[in-house]
Formats: structure tokens, sequence, C-alpha cells
């Protein structure tokens, strides 16, 4: 199975009714009803009618009243309920009609809607049986599901070569360029402080974004300064540099096994 | 029984990871008398069957598969940290029913039997591939002709379009319900 399907019943519920109730006049559901069929044949259950012999007179009334009752109005699902009512009334004409010739069994005006209703109900039981199905079936569980219990961060990584960080950089250093070329600043930036406040945010961070991190420099000066500093880093062996994929961001973790001791000797060999 | 074919089947259905069918069974198999196999086969489910398994081997979309038994559904949603899967939306449901017992059939046609307009209900079953276009009816406008695909058997676990629930049987819960009404 490909991969957008694994486990694809799962992500479905939100999206359906954020839907629904945007787009499609779910909100009106004549309360529970699906459609006019399905509250036709609830009106013809609650007065225990014969499908195959409904007074139209009543089921009529009955109908309309139903209609009248509810207080929002939806155009769209309107029209489809309205249309069962003027089939109903239109049925009901055609019966009150003085006939010439005594009316055929197969004359009857309401066998068309009958027919509808039998064939409405047969689909609502085969919904109800298929959803028995379907609670069963979503209890299961394929293989073909992967659990999601490893993190993907920690795996295949490759370490970068330096070539790859001053490429990163330079991509970076363009960015900035566009970004700062009305701005003068005096403030000296310092590689020892740098080197500080790198150390600090791994610390604390854990691992650092390159690409972020860079870009969140306020100058050109202050990035070029951090960037010699991650460059003395690696080189110094303090921190490891990885990339997931060739062109994406870098990701810098301290060395745990040398950090505590060589925090403050990088740049001295 | 033969014990080295059953777990062979064994093998070959755990590593299928949509239902392996028995043509591609005995593709892969060579010579072996259709009776021995079915015979296996069977053996092998009812292995499964026992209560001290947590997985058992279904018939599903044509094929065979290995599937845990719901009643260990909480257990795995525990270990993968998940709700409960969605289930389809009633409106899907029945427009999907209608299609099911009507195909090949038309979308305007599935509005004429539900009474209610399904376009959105169709849009959303294609998305998930419970149902495929087909082709076109030679009829005004050509409309696009629907059907249930592949995966809407194995989403109801059904093993073709003959086990979806019989006339007589819902004829039969009809008469239930009436009976119960009156």
């Amino acid at each position: 199975m490909e991969q957008e399907n694994q486990g694809w019943p799962l992500p479905t519920a939100e999206t359906e009714v954020n839907q629904q109730t945007a787009g499609d006049g779910y909100q009106v559901k004549l309360e529970f009803f699906e459609g006019p069929l399905d509250l036709l044949l609830f009106l013809i259950r609650k007065k225990k009618i014969d499908i195959n012999d409904i007074p139209m007179a009543v089921i009529t009334r009955d109908y309309l009243e139903y209609l009248e009752k509810k207080e929002q109005i939806n155009l769209d699902r309107e029209a489809e309920f309205l249309f069962i009512a003027s089939l109903l009334i239109y049925i009901k004409s055609q019966m009150l009609l003085p006939r010439e010739q005594e009316a055929l069994a197969e004359d009857d005006p309401r066998q068309q809607l009958v027919d509808r209703l039998l064939e409405f109900q047969k689909i609502k039981v085969a919904s109800s049986l298929l959803r028995e199905k379907e609670e069963v079936e979503l209890q299961r569980w394929r293989r073909t599901f992967r659990p999601p219990l490893e993190k993907p961060d920690e795996l295949e990584l490759l370490e970068v070569s330096l070539f790859d960080l001053a490429e990163t950089f330079f991509l970076i250093m363009k960015r900035k360029e566009r970004e700062s070329l009305r701005i003068i600043k005096g403030k000296d930036v310092s590689v020892e402080d740098k080197l500080k406040e790198i150390i600090d945010y791994l610390g604390k961070n854990g691992s650092m974004d390159f690409l972020e991190y860079f870009s969140s420099q306020d100058s050109l000066e202050e990035a070029l300064v951090s960037f010699f500093c991650l460059l003395e880093l690696v080189k110094n062996h303090l921190v490891v540099a990885i990339q997931e994929e060739l062109f994406q961001t870098i990701r810098v973790w301290l060395r745990k096994d040398k950090a505590t001791h060589q925090i403050h000797g990088p740049g001295h060999e | 029984m033969n014990d080295q074919l059953k777990a062979i089947l064994e093998v070959l259905i755990f590593l299928s990871q949509e239902p392996l069918t028995l043509d591609r069974i005995k593709e892969v198999l060579g010579e072996v008398p259709e009776e021995e196999l079915q015979a296996t086969l069977a053996a092998l489910r009812a292995d499964f069957n026992q209560e001290s398994h947590g997985i058992e081997i279904i018939q599903s979309a044509g094929g065979y598969l290995f599937t845990t038994k719901p009643d260990h559904d909480q257990w795995v949603r525990r270990l993968l940290q998940i709700e409960k899967k969605s289930r389809l939306s009633s409106a899907a449901l029945e427009t999907l029913s209608v299609i099911a017992y009507h195909q090949p059939i038309t979308q305007a046609e599935v509005s004429a039997i539900r009474g209610v307009d399904s376009t959105y209900s169709i849009k959303n079953l294609l998305q998930k591939k419970l149902i495929k276009i087909v082709g076109r009816k030679k009829a005004p406008g050509n409309p696009l002709v629907y059907r249930t695909s592949e995966k809407f058997l194995e989403y109801f676990g059904l093993n073709s379009l003959d086990d979806l629930p019989k006339e007589e049987e819902i004829a039969k819960i009809l008469e239930e319900e009436k009976q119960t009404i009156s």
C-alpha cells in the first residue's frame, strides 16, 4: 500500500466536520434527518402507517407541520424538503380528482413515491449493517501501519564538511546582504563573546538550527562572527554539525565528551 | 497436514501488505494441489483463531491478510497513543450504500435515490478512495459513472461485492422492525 494510505482512516474526522459545517449546509439537518425521505419514513413509522397504503392527507399535513417547526433556513436543504412536499401535495390532488374509469392497481399516483421509499428504506438498513462492519474493521490494525515510535531526527544523519557549512553560510549572507543595505551599526562583536553565546545557546537548547540561528543575527557582521565561531568550534571538535540531507539545514550539537572542559579554550591551540 | 506448507503460507501472508490472493500464492508456490492448499490455509487460519493469538488471518478484498483481532484495539491505540479511528459520516455512508447496491451509478441517480444532493458526499468518498470513476454515461451531459473500489471491500472487511448484506437479510430486518413498531 502506498505511503499516503497508511493508517488512512485516522485524520478524517475533523476535516469532515469542518467541511460539513462550512459548505454543504449540514447545519440544518432537520434535527437528525439525512433528507426528506428520511423524514417521511420517520413520520410513516411514527403513525404506524402501511407504506403501501399511505393516507396522503395525513402524511402531507404531518410533513408540512414538521417543515414549519424548524427555525433555521438553508435554501439548498430547503429545496430538497420542499420538493418532496410539493410531490406529496401533487399526489394528494391526483387522488382527489374524479376518474372516468376505475383506477387500475398500478395506476395509483402514490406508487412512484412508495417505490422510492421502499428503496430508501433498504438503503437505510444496508447502511446500518455496513456501519456494524465498519465498527469491527476499524478495530483491526494491519501491519502496513508503521508505528511512530522512533524519532526520525536521530536517524540517517550525515556529518557535513566545512564546505557544506560555508556554502550554507554564503546562502544566508546573500540574504542578509539584501536586508541590511541601509543599516550601519557601530556595534563591535568579539569572537570570544560570540563563542560563549553559542555554547550557552547549545547548552540550553541542546542543538541549534544553523539556518535559523544565522538569520536571527542582527547584522551582517554579527552573522559573520558567529560563523567564524562555529567553524572554530567544529575545528576544535567541540561541536558536531550534521545535515540530514544535502541543501537542508544543518544542526549543531555540543560534543558531550569535550564540551565541559574545553569551553573556554577554543581558538588557542 | 503439511507443516512446511503451512509455515510458508504464514510467511507469505505475513509479508504481504495487501490482501494476498490465492492466485498469487499459487504463482509463488508453483505446483501444489488445490485441495491441499485450501486445507492448509484453513488449518493455518484456525491456528490463529485460537484465543492465545492476538492476530488472525482474514479474507478481505479477495485475498488473505494478517490483522490484529478487534478485541485488542484499545491496546494498539495505547501503544501508538492514537485516538479511535474516525467513522464515515452518516451522509457518506448512506451515499456509499446507494453506490454499492446500484453500481454503476451517476451522481444524479444517487441524489435521486437519497432525495438529497450528494455531490459533496461523492467527492468525499472519492477522496477516501472508497469509490472510483469508471467512465461516463451515454446520456445528456455525459455524467461520470461511479463504482465502489477495492478499498471499499477492505474497509468493510468484505471479500467481494457478494458479501454485501443480501436483499433477504435486509428484508428480514425490516420485517422485524415492523413487528416491534406495531
